[in-house]
Formats: C-alpha cells, sequence, structure tokens
C-alpha cells in the first residue's frame, strides 16, 4: 500500500510537471492558415522572449462554444477571435481596450465599440461568386455583364445547355447541409447579402431592422430568388450533402463554373495545384440579387478580429505580438505570402498571389465593397436558425415566399436573444 | 460499535460519498436552479425567472421534434436491437462451427466509442454507400441516407444496432446458457418442433433478460448523443409547424445545442430536466409491465 | 410400404437438416461480414489516397504501403495529437480506475456490514442516482467545478485531477453496487476471526477481503474503462475541446470537426483511435465480455 501510495505521487508529480502552459495561447479560427500561423508563432518566439503557441478551431465546430469550454476549463487563450458584436456581448469582461496600438490606427476596420478599438482584424475577407475564367470564354459570357439576377439566370440556362461541351456536373457548387457542417455559408456568410449588398459601406439600416426583429419584405424576396436561382443550378449532391472539401474541388477541378465561397480557398488551392492538379484561372462576380439595381463590388469585410484577454497575466505580450505582426517585415511575409491573407493595413504593401484574393484586393482599393452583417445577429443564430432555412430551400421542400416568412418568424426572436445575451 | 470501527467507517465512506456528492449531488441541486434563471454560461448576475423556460421549451417546434423523433429512435431501437441481437444470440449458441469468433465479431462494435464510429459510417453513407449505389444502379443508395429526412433516423439505427446488437447479444447467450440443456431435449423428444420450444420454453425462461435488456436498450436509445453529434450532427433541415428544425436532432443533442452554441443555459438546463422526468417515467413504466409479465410467464 | 415412407421421410428430414445447416453457415457468415465490414473499409482506405478514396471507397488499394504514409501524415498532422492524446487517455483511464475500484470497494463493504439507516439510504441514494442522465448535471458540473477551484485554489477543469474526480464521482453507482452484490455473498466467518487474531479494521479489509473481490474488481475495471476510454461528452465540457489534456475522442473530433473533411488522414486517425482497444479486446476477449456482461445483469 505504501509503495502504491508513493508510485501515484510521483507519477501525478510528473505529470504536473510536464503540462507547462505556453507564455502565450493563441486560438485561430481559418483552419486554412493554421500551418503558416504555427510556423511564425515559432519562429516569433525564438527572438521574442516569450512562447506564442498557435492552435486552430474549425470553422465547422462551434467557435464561441470551444473558448466558453476553455474558459470553464480555466484554460483561457490570451488571444482569441470574436466574429462581432455577437461575440463582443459575450465576452466583454474579457476583452481589453487596443485603441492605443500602432495598427489600431493602421486599419480602417479594426472591431470598434464607441470610438474604442477592441479587435485586430485578421484579415481582410471577401466573397461572391467565383467564376471559372475559361469556361466562361468557352461559352461566350462576358462576366462584366452579369450584374443582376436575370443575367445570371440567363447565363445560367445557356451553361446548363452546354453541360457536355463544357465538361461541367453541373453550373455552380454550393453546399448547404447541417451535417456536412456548412451552415456558416449560407447562414452567415450568404445572409450578409441580405444585410448590407448594394448599400453603402458600413450602413446599418438593414441591419437595424434585423435587430428590431424585422424583416424587408421586397428585399429578403429579391435575395431569396436569388439564393434560390444559385440552388436550382447546383451540384445537387454537393448542396445537400457535400463539406467544404467536395464544395471547392468540384469547382477547382472544372467540374462547375461557379462556386459560391470566399478568397479564403486560395491556400487551399494553390496546394492542390502544387499537388498536380491544374488550377483554372479565377475571378469574382458580386451576390448580383437584384434586377433594379446593378451589383458589381463583392463583400468585403474584416470577418473576424483578433482579441487580448484583459484577464490575462501577459496581455502585454499578446498585445506586443499583434503589434509585431504587422510592423515587422517577417510579419507582414506571414500575413500576405505565407498565410495567403489580403491585409487589412495602410502599412502592408506586399500583393497576395491567389487570383481570388486579388479581386478581393482590387475591390477593396476601388472602394466597390459591401460589409458584412453577419456578426450582429445573435451568437450562433445564422448556423442554428437560418442555416437550416437556406437547407430547406435547397431541397426545394419550401417556396421562395415560403423561406421569407420563416426567416421572417426567426427574426422574430431577434430582439429577446439579443436581450439575454446582454 | 468503538469509536475507532466508526471513524474507519467514516474513512472508508469518504472518497465515495464525497466524490459523488461533489460531481452528482450538488449539479443536481444546482441544475434545478439554474433551469429557473436566465443563466447564459458566462455572466455572475443571474435572474429568476421562475418556470419561464419549462414553458418555453413547449412551444419550440425543434424542441418538440427532438422529443418526437427520440420516441421513434428509442422505440425503432428497443424493438429492432432487440429482435437482432435475440435472433444472433440463437445462431451463435446452435451447434455451429466457429462460435467463438462469431460473438467476438457481433459483440466488437460495442467497444469502439460512438465518436469515432459516427465518423466511419459517416464516411460509408455519404462515400461508400453512394459509391455503390452508382455504379450497381441501386436508386435507393444513390443519395446519401443521412442526407435525407425520411432515412435518417433509420440510418442512425442502423448504425446503432449494428453497434449494440453485440452487446445484447451477450446477455441472451448467457440466458440461453443458464437454461437447463435436458429442459429442451426433454421436449424435443416430445416432438415439439423449434417455433414450439422457442415460444413455449425458451422465452418465457428468459423473460428476466428481456427486462434487462429491453431497459438497457430504451435508456441507451433515448440518451443518445455521440453517434448523433459525429454522425449527422442533427442534419438535414426538414419542416415542423412552419418551422425548419434539424430532423435527426435527438434530445441530447438539441440540450447541447441550446446550452452551449445558443448561449442559452438557463433554457438548457430545463429542457435537461424535463428530459430526466421523461427518462424516470418511460423506464418505470417499462420495468413494471416486464415484471408483471415476467410473473405471467 | 410403411417402412419406405418412413425412409423417405427421414431421408427427406436429413436433406433439409442438412440444407438448413449450409443455409445457417452462409447467413452466419453473411453477417460476420456486415459487422465486419466497417472495420474493413477503414483499412482499406487508409491505405489509399485521398483521390483514390473519392474515385473508388470500395476498392483493395493498390499500394498497402500508402497506409505507411496516411499514418505518418496523420500522426504529424498539426491539428491532430496523437501521442499526447493517446498518453492522456491512458492516464486519466487508469487513474480513475485505481480510484474507483478502491474507493466503490471500501464504500460497498461498509455499507454491506453495518446495516443502519444511513447505510441503506446511501445505497438507495447511490443506485436512485443511476437513472439520472449526464445532461442533467453537466452545465451545472462545470460551473461548480470552477467554483470548487476557485474556493481550494486548485484548477479541476481542464486538468487530470478535475476529471478524475469526476469519473470517480460519476462511476460510483454502478461500482458500489456490483461490489454491494459481491460482498452480500462473501460469508462473515473470515472476517470474524481475523478480528480475533487482532487484525485492526482496515487490516480485515485490505487483507482479506480486499483481495476476494478480485474477479468482482474485474468486471468494475471493464465496465468502467471502457465508459471513460470512449467518453466524449464528459471530457468535452470539463477539459475543453482545446485544452492542455485532450483525451482521444476529443482530438479524432477536433480533427474531424474542422470543415477541411481529408478521408485518407482521418480515416486513418479513427484507425489509430480504435487500434489500443481492439489490441486489448484481442488478448482480453473472454474478460470483457464476461465484465461487460456480468456488470449488466447485476
Amino acid at each position: 500500500m505504501k509503495k502504491l501510495v508513493a508510485l501515484v505521487l510521483a507519477l501525478t508529480l510528473a505529470l504536473t510537471a510536464t503540462a507547462a502552459f505556453a507564455d502565450i495561447r493563441v486560438s485561430n479560427l481559418k483552419v486554412e492558415i493554421d500551418a503558416a500561423l504555427k510556423e511564425y508563432a515559432a519562429e516569433y518566439s525564438k527572438t521574442a522572449g516569450f512562447n506564442v503557441e498557435a492552435y486552430s478551431v474549425g470553422g465547422g465546430a462551434d467557435y464561441s462554444g470551444s473558448v466558453k469550454a476553455e474558459l470553464q476549463a480555466g484554460n483561457m487563450p490570451d488571444i482569441f477571435v470574436i466574429e462581432g458584436l455577437g461575440g463582443y456581448n459575450v465576452w466583454k469582461d474579457y476583452i481589453a481596450d487596443l485603441s492605443d496600438t500602432e495598427f489600431a490606427k493602421n486599419t480602417s476596420v479594426g472591431f470598434v465599440v464607441d470610438g474604442k478599438t477592441y479587435g485586430f482584424p485578421v484579415a481582410v475577407e471577401g466573397f461572391g461568386l467565383a467564376y471559372n475564367k475559361d469556361l466562361l470564354e468557352k461559352a461566350g459570357i462576358d462576366p462584366a455583364t452579369l450584374t443582376t439576377t436575370s443575367a445570371l439566370r440567363a447565363a445560367f440556362e445557356k451553361l446548363d445547355g452546354m453541360k457536355e461541351e463544357l465538361g461541367i456536373d453541373a453550373v455552380v457548387s454550393m453546399a448547404t447541409s447541417v451535417a456536412g457542417g456548412m451552415t456558416w455559408v449560407t447562414g452567415n456568410q450568404n445572409f450578409s447579402a441580405y444585410l448590407s449588398c448594394g448599400l453603402p459601406y458600413g450602413d446599418m439600416t438593414v441591419i437595424d431592422q434585423m435587430r428590431e426583429g424585422k424583416i424587408d419584405r421586397e428585399r429578403l424576396t429579391a435575395y431569396a430568388n436569388f439564393v434560390d436561382l444559385l440552388f436550382t443550378y447546383s451540384d445537387q449532391e454537393i448542396l445537400l450533402n457535400g463539406n467544404y472539401d467536395q464544395n471547392v474541388n468540384a469547382f477547382a477541378t472544372g467540374k462547375t463554373v461557379f462556386c459560391h465561397q470566399g478568397n479564403w480557398i486560395d491556400p487551399s488551392l494553390a496546394a492542390m495545384k502544387e499537388a498536380g492538379t491544374e488550377i483554372p484561372a479565377m475571378g469574382f462576380i458580386g451576390e448580383v440579387m437584384f434586377d433594379d439595381q446593378e451589383i458589381t463590388g463583392l463583400m468585403v469585410s474584416a470577418p473576424s478580429w483578433y482579441v487580448v484577454n484583459s484577464q490575462s497575466p501577459n496581455k502585454d505580450e499578446a498585445i506586443k505580438f499583434l503589434e509585431d505582426m504587422v510592423a515587422t517585415e517577417a510579419g507582414q511575409d506571414y500575413m500576405v505570402n505565407k498565410a495567403g491573407m489580403v491585409p487589412a493595413f495602410s502599412n502592408v504593401t506586399l500583393e497576395p498571389a491567389g487570383d481570388l484574393s486579388k479581386d478581393v484586393m482590387k475591390a477593396a482599393a476601388a472602394g466597390d465593397i459591401y460589409s458584412w452583417g453577419f456578426g450582429y445577429m445573435p451568437d450562433g443564430f445564422g448556423q442554428n436558425n437560418l442555416g437550416p432555412i437556406f437547407e430547406l430551400l435547397a431541397q426545394k421542400a419550401i417556396t421562395v415566399d415560403q423561406f421569407v416568412d420563416m426567416v421572417e418568424a426567426e427574426f422574430a426572436q431577434i430582439p429577446a436573444l439579443l436581450e439575454s445575451a446582454q | 460499535m468503538g469509536r475507532r470501527h466508526r471513524l474507519v467507517n467514516a474513512l472508508f465512506l469518504a472518497p465515495a460519498v464525497l466524490s459523488f456528492s461533489l460531481v452528482m449531488i450538488v449539479p443536481f441541486f444546482l441544475g434545478i436552479y439554474y433551469s429557473m434563471t436566465d443563466f447564459n454560461g458566462v455572466r455572475s448576475v443571474l435572474t429568476f425567472v421562475g418556470f419561464d423556460n419549462y414553458k418555453a421549451m413547449f412551444s419550440e417546434p425543434a424542441f418538440l421534434y427532438s422529443f418526437l423523433i427520440t420516441v421513434e429512435y428509442t422505440v425503432i431501437n428497443v424493438v429492432l436491437v432487440n429482435v437482432v441481437a435475440f435472433f444472433l444470440s440463437l445462431l451463435v449458441t446452435s451447434n455451429i462451427t466457429g462460435k467463438n469468433v462469431l460473438r467476438a465479431g457481433f459483440f466488437v462494435p460495442n467497444l469502439i466509442g460512438g465518436i469515432v464510429l459516427g465518423y466511419i459510417w459517416q464516411f460509408i453513407f455519404n462515400n461508400v454507400l453512394t459509391d455503390l449505389g452508382k455504379n450497381l444502379g441501386i436508386a435507393f443508395l444513390e443519395k446519401s441516407l443521412i442526407g435525407n429526412k425520411d432515412t435518417v433516423i433509420w440510418a442512425m439505427s442502423f448504425v446503432n444496432i449494428w453497434q449494440y446488437a453485440g452487446y445484447i447479444m451477450m446477455i441472451y447467450v448467457a440466458a440461453i446458457q443458464g437454461i437447463p440443456q435436458n429442459l429442451m431435449e426433454a421436449a424435443s423428444v416430445d416432438g415439439a418442433n423449434f417455433w414450439t420450444r422457442l415460444w413455449k420454453i425458451l422465452i418465457p425462461m428468459m423473460a428476466n433478460s428481456f427486462t434487462i435488456t429491453i431497459f438497457l436498450t430504451l435508456t441507451n436509445s433515448f440518451k443518445m448523443f455521440d453517434l448523433n453529434t459525429s454522425l449527422t450532427q442533427g442534419g438535414p433541415a426538414g419542416m415542423y409547424m412552419l418551422k425548419a428544425v434539424k430532423t435527426s436532432e435527438m434530445l441530447a443533442l438539441n440540450i447541447y445545442n441550446t446550452a452551449i452554441t445558443k448561449n442559452l443555459w438557463g433554457q438548457g438546463q430545463a429542457k435537461a430536466i424535463m428530459f430526466f422526468i421523461m427518462l424516470v417515467v418511460i423506464s418505470l413504466v417499462q420495468v413494471s409491465i416486464n415484471k408483471k409479465r415476467e410473473v405471467e410467464m | 410400404m410403411q417402412a419406405a415412407g418412413v425412409q423417405s421421410r427421414t431421408q427427406g428430414s436429413h436433406i433439409r437438416h442438412v440444407a438448413g445447416k449450409w443455409i445457417k453457415v452462409i447467413l452466419a457468415f453473411l453477417l460476420f461480414l456486415l459487422f465486419m465490414a466497417p472495420f474493413i473499409l477503414v483499412v482499406i482506405n487508409s491505405a489509399k489516397t485521398a483521390v483514390e478514396i473519392s474515385f473508388s471507397p470500395v476498392s483493395l488499394p493498390t499500394n498497402w504501403g500508402q497506409m505507411g504514409t496516411n499514418i505518418t501524415n496523420t500522426l504529424n498532422n498539426p491539428n491532430f495529437s496523437y501521442w499526447s492524446a493517446f498518453r492522456d487517455s491512458t492516464v486519466i483511464t487508469f487513474f480513475s480506475l485505481l480510484v474507483i475500484v478502491i474507493a466503490s470497494a471500501m464504500c460497498a463493504w461498509v455499507l454491506v456490514r453495518n446495516k443502519t439507516w444511513w447505510s441503506t439510504m446511501i445505497f438507495m441514494v447511490l443506485v436512485a442516482s443511476m437513472v439520472i442522465p449526464f445532461q442533467v448535471v453537466m452545465l451545472p458540473l462545470v460551473q461548480w467545478l470552477r467554483m470548487l477551484g476557485n474556493f481550494f485554489g486548485i484548477t479541476l477543469s481542464g486538468t487530470y485531477p478535475g476529471i478524475v474526480l469526476c469519473y470517480l464521482g460519476f462511476g460510483m453507482a454502478l461500482s458500489v453496487f456490483i461490489f454491494h452484490g459481491f460482498i452480500k455473498t462473501v460469508p462473515l466467518e473470515l472476517e470474524e476471526a481475523a478480528d480475533i487474531d487482532g487484525c485492526s479494521r482496515a487490516g480485515i479489509f485490505f487483507r482479506i477481503v480486499l483481495p476476494l473481490l478480485q474477479p468482482t474488481a474485474v468486471t468494475v475495471l471493464i465496465l468502467n474503462g471502457i465508459w471513460i476510454w470512449n467518453d466524449y461528452l464528459l471530457p468535452l465540457l470539463v477539459l475543453g475541446s482545446n485544452g492542455q489534456v485532450q483525451t482521444l475522442p476529443l482530438a479524432v473530433s477536433m480533427f474531424a470537426g474542422s470543415y477541411i473533411k481529408q478521408w485518407d488522414l482521418l480515416l486513418t486517425s479513427t484507425l489509430l483511435a480504435m487500434l489500443p482497444i481492439i489490441i486489448l479486446f484481442i488478448f482480453a476477449q473472454r474478460y470483457i465480455i464476461k465484465g461487460m456482461v456480468e456488470g449488466s445483469i447485476k
């Protein structure tokens, strides 16, 4: 018995000794930059005088829930990610004020509440309908003309009739399924088009209305018709059961002409190219959800922000890590070249390599952009409440009108949800 | 009883009673309190809301739907797991070669956790079966069975039967082996055929086992979570009471999503307590019915 | 005439018998194949590249060497820390089992040997608690652990001691119940004799009773062991999905939960996660089946 007790004690001690914590833990939401971020953190740790450890939580996983679990586990990261006001409200007791930092002055898309900057924009990202340049050319369609829903419909019909000639399975690659973890594409990103597409950048009209639990029926109907058009011409298997990989692969291998995704697929495409797949030339058109208004711009925003845990004992080191990412050459190289992100800071001049990222940067430079609004929805609302409605529309289980009614019914809960999150 | 004796008693009980109280008793009562608050998992000041959370769940289509499919799933599994397991137990207790290999093979899925199995079966449903369907021209399989709201519960049940039948089978095997051999032989000599022996001797003699296996399959199916979360995440979407619901989101997953994903811990906790009450009621009913039948047999 | 009829009848039943036997064998074989199919699919697809898997998930691999590559890639993948998860799962399971067996045996023994109102009450509460589903206590538990940790100045959430404490508490009911049933059948005489010989109360338990409990202890170990090793929700809530301590099911779900679903690596990761328990099963099959069945029947 004595021996046993001694053994247990020895083992316990050995275990507590090995579980040494890194000085700074960075929780990352963008799985696609995982490797680059880890490498940068490791390099940075060599000279910084403290350790930085980065780890990723998948986009399909529930990010906020996972940080919550870490808080419960007494294991809160020093730097973590919020995706908007919903996250800010949940976490505000744990978010440090970053207004005095250099990077806050060099960006126009920091996360700002009441004039104070709280979030470091991870990157500028944009989405829309990515298209395959070669296939459109072959079909004799000029992407510059695709600015209204009816123009898009005509193009889809034409392409659908040329399936065999073009060697495609379907016109669009898009995924909606709950099971495939794709509700973030529909319920969050795509739905942002309803919230802000065609409005001046940062316009809050539709968002404020949403936060009061109301819809703009005409606008939502136009949007729903546009989404329905995309679904109708989508590869049905991918639409209903596909995951991110299938969604991107079908497009990247020329099996579809369009793909509803953002420039964040550039690194995946680059990796496929490296592995020997031939990747076509690409570009973006916008969310052309109207017939009476031409849309040429893209949905561009800083979709997520790094925030610093204000209750961390290593708060200052965490801020320094972020400062250096923007200020140093190594940091800029990491953001633009290694991670393939579109930088959100005016002092960074490097240009991204991917086709889609270039289009996003072009749109951003021209100011032809619409902000993302999904961060203003209550936590988990887009994925949990709206996601299944999109899937129903994809299944053709509901009509466009029913879609509008169901979104309206979900919206009615928003004021209560927002209040309970306060 | 001396003081030392009492001290030893106390010391011996302490680890069990303390740990049990810390993780079961206290959280249980704390949970009843949380279920009447607006707790969101982070904030520290709670507002008491009485039974609001309980009322809310009954007007929430997603929860009602979860309840319905949980009942459906439970009924399917109580019946099929037991039928399959009983059949398997007859097979592996008959004079067949390789009995032990068969038993081990049927039993082994039970050792693997539901999370891991869920991913494997997701691959099978989405990739393997659709591939077979296309190549062999089986229309039924061409579309993923877990992507269709009419088949998803059956697909999940299939996996559960695969995972759980071998375990229940072993309980039946133990029961069959406990039946005196001469009883069956005597019946056989008397000219009773297989079916008569099965209905008149075997099944009545195993009544006690059925009480256990039905209880196990009932509670196991009703509480199902791991497989649900890794296989379907609740998808695909469907319509219920004019609302979009996740057609394979069973109660345990609905509770988890309410509390963790949507930040409504109070509501999640209220659902959990309702879940507990339902579980107690149905298992009490089941056990008392089975016990009565045991006596009749 | 009559004799011939009997003969043909027996012949007919003989043929039926033989045919029936073959049908049974074929049926058994097909069922066995069906039960093994998922495992076979995991193994063959773990030896294919992602492209091969997407083109033909059922064909045999062209190059088994690919399995080595997949295993190396999986083990080296930054999003899947197999070895540390394996270590954490082992440590958690080992220590939980150790404390569960000792604590529940001690408790059951005291409860059986003292027939008083409190022993009956403790036993009844334990048994009754078995119907409480984990969902009811999980949310308050994580809060409560944090409060407890703050109060005592130790971290219970996200640490080995915290999760072992949880398993100790949650494992108590069934384990005490099983030991209780067995100890009732152990005759008192042995203990009385030892008592007369001047053996202390604790000594009686550790020297006389505990060795007798060995077969039952195996049952308790197996039942709790399989549960703890495979458990998902409790570690998810107590350890967090990305904590310093991460069990194997958590590691697999984190790896698979990211939306970049690489089936070649994912299937290999499930293979790696299943391997330890399958190996254990091959060596201790008899005990495992017996333990799990007995645990449920009692």
